[in-house]
């Protein structure tokens, strides 16, 4: 007996095991999907700002103590001012094209100064040539990567420095520019000038992702570009391009290429720019001036192209409005429909098909109900009626009309109505139908007639019921993408001034950011803190609905 | 008229007789009122009607066309190819097929032990917690799974598994099953309660273990409500759009070799989404689209008549 009693005692626990794994298993899940959204989105109202943050809010915002922000620019100008002047001074001696043209221009500019100082006939040639021999030897010492003859070419122009002929003209210039690229010389390995000037422009492109356009620089195109590193994770991200460089290298053929990282300091190791990594390293703290931010207007602000920056103020007010005027048109009807299905009918065939129905609408893919709102509301529906309230009527404005033949806020919010209709119906019916019968019988016999007996003594003890249905429906209208993509939704537009136009929405936002929007993969932060708003959003009310359905089902057993 | 005091409907100085013009209006009022909220509620049937009339209107002109045979017959579908255009919907059925067998693969099991657990071995507070984090589970927006399986599922499958793409088959059948589970565990844990008491304490009684007495008792008695479950976790699979649209790659095509879950596909809701947007009112893969949505439509039509069929028996159970 007892040899067959633990097969199946064990095949018992085992049975029980499997189910205990497969609710720890949805929990965890539920925790895996929730954490890393809510932990990362966080990042976007939470973070380190640093000046460029602040500025950046200043200006494209409009936020921010003005004066406050102008006595710190002024500090960090000074603090970057030491990494911009030894740049510069690196950038001469390898941008050699650079000082060739500005040679060449003082050449050109002094036989236009001879020309205006009335010097003409076999002077201006001799001058002319003269200067041409300075310029011919500058031109040489760039040109070279010997050591050695660059600075005898260079001293060449130096010897007629004292020369009164020159003073005061363009070709003054030449002596500057030997003298500082002498030096230069002395410092950098010449024959490395290529790498120099490859491994220079990525160490520009890391400061000006750190500090934004240089003095002097023309503000670039795009905001993005306007501005440097504006959290203090961007800072460590920018800071490590700015100090190692990342190569991949082929260390034997066939293999795959193995990433190398070197430090630029090294590379640059005895020219000018090299105390520029320390400073940096060093001075981060001043050079930005973090602070800690709550950037609680992150659910106000506009933003910027693909959100690089600002935060999703017309997501948030799209949604809203998305979901109001949905609920405008779900919530009378499905209460309404609700309170027929219980209350007067019995169970006779049109009841039947009109359950169906309703079992239907609940089942239809939420990308049919895209199909369909685009189908017949956009359309059909709003273009006659444009048509027939501008041309028949004279009510509408052109305008008014045109904006119904395309998508809008009115049909997206119809279209998710009928999306949720349903699930109210289903609610509503069976909160109502929780009511005791004896509340009903109760009103009755104290002579309130149907309609009043509903109104004032039903609905109200089905209240909590039904508005728990609302406010599910409302995350559920709140969450859905398929429906609202081509009844009005876009990714980027203007806020709406009516319901006739597109809007935003948060749902759509969280798709456009993930997939669609090649900058916004440049700011995870950003993605995460849109689908976070979303998820916070939906789960409030969610929590909301909960609590509100738990405290009446207490108060329905009597506790 | 109709507000009157409270005093005064229950009140005695009023003849409880009504004079005959009272009871027409009564009687007019009730009917006007109930005819009214019978439209309503008519028009929930009205939104059915409508969305097939319009959806088999748009895509009427596909279906009278010449490419029908194509559409049902081939795998290719290029239909944005300027010579020669194809319609072919038997891969992206194909895909649809594969993401929702591979979802209900992992919905269907996990689904019903954890039903088994909430109807028979959780205490009443355990599941006062649980029930509610299955709830959350279910509101959970589309938007959101799919975005986690973007950036988060589908590039940790990559590194850790060495797939070409993140986003495949796996990867969307994982998150649907998520998405459908909730749907499953609340139908099966119903038709689990459905079951009678007594027909437990019978098997019980007879000496079997709990799992003796789930797997040969009480599943197979709640077997209508079981299938039902599995029938609406179909359906949310087939019908879910932005998930598969993230997270299923995209890519036309019959994995093969066929077991190769690592392969992109495409499914019917994420071709009508993804391609919607480009293509020209009325033009031919515009109502290619649409008749995509029909085969959608009939498909969860005749699985939610089914489902409703074997709720209703589940219904009667419970009643009796």
């Amino acid at each position: 007996m007892k040899f067959r009693i633990f097969p199946r005692e064990f095949r018992d626990k085992c049975f029980t095991a499997s189910c205990m794994f497969s609710v720890c298993l949805m929990v965890f899940i539920l925790v895996v999907v929730l954490f890393p959204m809510m932990a990362r989105g966080l990042k976007a109202v939470f973070f380190q700002g640093t000046n460029e943050f602040r500025e950046m809010q200043l200006v494209v915002f409009g936020h921010g103590d003005a004066e406050r922000i102008q006595r710190e620019n002024g500090e960090i100008e000074e603090a970057r001012a030491f990494v911009y002047e030894a740049a510069n001074r690196f950038r001469r001696g390898i941008d050699t094209e650079h000082l060739a043209d500005e040679v060449r221009g003082a050449y050109r500019d002094y036989g236009s100064y001879l020309r205006a100082a009335g010097i003409s006939g076999e002077r201006y040639s001799a001058q002319r040539a003269r200067a041409k021999d300075l310029r011919d030897a500058l031109l040489d010492a760039f040109e070279s990567r010997d050591k050695e003859y660059v600075q005898s070419r260079l001293q060449c122009v130096l010897q007629s420095r004292a020369d009164p002929d020159f003073g005061g003209t363009p070709i003054e210039a030449y002596f500057e520019t030997a003298e500082s690229y002498s030096r230069i010389a002395a410092s950098v390995d010449l024959s490395r000038r290529e790498q120099y000037a490859e491994a220079f422009g990525e160490v520009r492109e890391a400061l000006h992702k750190l500090f934004g356009p240089g003095p002097g620089e023309p503000a670039p195109a795009l905001t993005m570009d306007q501005y440097g590193a504006t959290r203090w994770d961007a800072v460590e991200r920018e800071l490590h391009r700015l100090l190692w460089s990342e190569d991949w290298v082929e260390t034997e053929p066939g293999r795959p290429m193995v990433k190398e990282t070197r430090a630029r300091r090294e590379f640059f190791a005895g020219t000018e720019l090299e105390p520029v990594f320390d400073y940096v390293e060093t001075n981060l703290e001043k050079l930005f001036q973090p602070r800690f931010t709550f950037y609680w207007r992150y659910f106000m602000d506009g933003s910027t192209d693909g959100h690089y920056f600002g935060g999703c103020g017309p997501e948030i007010l799209g949604t809203l409005a998305l979901t109001f005027f949905s609920m405008l048109f779900a919530i009378p009807l499905g209460i309404i429909s609700a309170a027929f299905l219980v209350e007067c009918t019995g169970d006779n065939i049109a009841v039947r098909v009109i359950r169906t129905c309703i079992n239907t609408l609940a089942g239809v893919p939420s990308i049919v109900f895209g199909l369909f709102g685009m189908a017949f509301f956009v359309l059909f529906l709003f273009p006659v009626i444009g048509e027939f309230g501008h041309g028949t009527l004279g009510i509408f404005s052109a305008e008014a009309a045109d904006k119904l033949t395309k998508p809008n806020i009115l049909a997206a919010s119809l279209t998710l109505g009928l999306l949720v209709l349903p699930v109210i119906i289903r609610a509503s019916e069976e909160a109502i139908r929780a009511v005791p019968i004896n509340y009903k019988e109760a009103a009755l016999a104290l002579g309130a007639g149907q309609f009043r007996s509903f109104m004032t003594v039903i609905l109200p003890a089905a209240a909590p019921g039904i508005f728990t249905g609302i406010i599910l429906s409302l995350s559920r209208a709140a969450g859905e993408t398929a429906p609202i993509l081509f009844t009005g939704a876009i990714a980027f537009g203007p806020v709406p001034d009516s319901i006739l136009e597109p809007t935003r929405a948060l749902s759509y936002g969280s798709y456009d950011i993930a997939v669609g929007d090649r900058l916004a993969m440049l700011v995870p932060h950003k993605q995460y803190g849109m689908v976070m708003t979303l998820v916070a959003l939906v789960l409030t009310l969610n929590i909301i609905a909960i609590w509100i359905r738990s405290r009446s089902s207490r108060k329905l057993r009597g506790l | 008229m109709h507000s009157s005091r409270p005093q005064e409907a229950a009140g005695f100085n009023r003849p409880l007789l009504l004079s005959p013009g009272q009871d027409l209006r009564g009687y007019v009022f009730d009917r006007l009122g109930r005819s009214f909220l019978f439209f309503i509620t008519f028009l929930s049937v009205v939104a059915v009607l409508l969305i097939f009339f319009f959806i088999i209107r748009e895509a009427s002109g596909f279906l009278a066309g010449p490419y029908v045979k194509q559409f049902f017959s081939s795998t290719h579908w290029y239909p944005e190819s300027r010579e020669h255009p194809e319609y072919g919907v038997l891969a992206i059925l194909g895909g649809s097929a594969y993401v929702t067998l591979v979802a209900m693969l992992v919905a269907v099991p996990v689904g019903l032990f954890s039903a088994v657990w909430l109807s028979d071995v959780a205490s009443f507070r355990v599941r006062q917690i649980i029930k509610p984090v299955i709830e959350i589970l279910a509101a959970i927006p589309s938007v959101a799974f799919g975005f986690f399986a973007v950036l988060v599922l589908a590039p940790w499958m990559q590194t850790r598994f060495g797939f070409d793409t993140g986003t495949n088959i796996l990867n969307a059948g994982v998150i649907l099953a998520v998405m459908a589970l909730p749907t499953i565990i609340s139908v099966a844990e119903d038709s689990m309660s459905a079951v009678g008491m007594e027909i437990r304490e019978a098997a019980y009684g007879l000496g079997s273990t709990r799992a003796e007495a789930m797997i040969r008792v009480v599943i197979p008695a709640a077997h209508s409500g079981i299938i039902a479950a599995v029938i609406l976790g179909v359906m949310r699979a087939v019908g879910e759009t932005m998930v598969v649209w993230m997270a299923s790659g995209n890519a036309t095509q019959i994995p093969s070799p066929w077991w190769d879950l690592s392969k992109s596909v495409r499914t019917m809701t994420a071709t009508i989404a993804g391609d919607m947007g480009e293509t020209v009112q009325g033009s031919v893969h515009y109502q290619a689209l649409f008749s995509i949505g029909i085969l959608l439509l009939v498909f969860t039509f005749g699985l939610n008549l089914i489902s409703e069929h074997l709720l209703a028996r589940v219904r009667r159970k419970k009643e009796a």
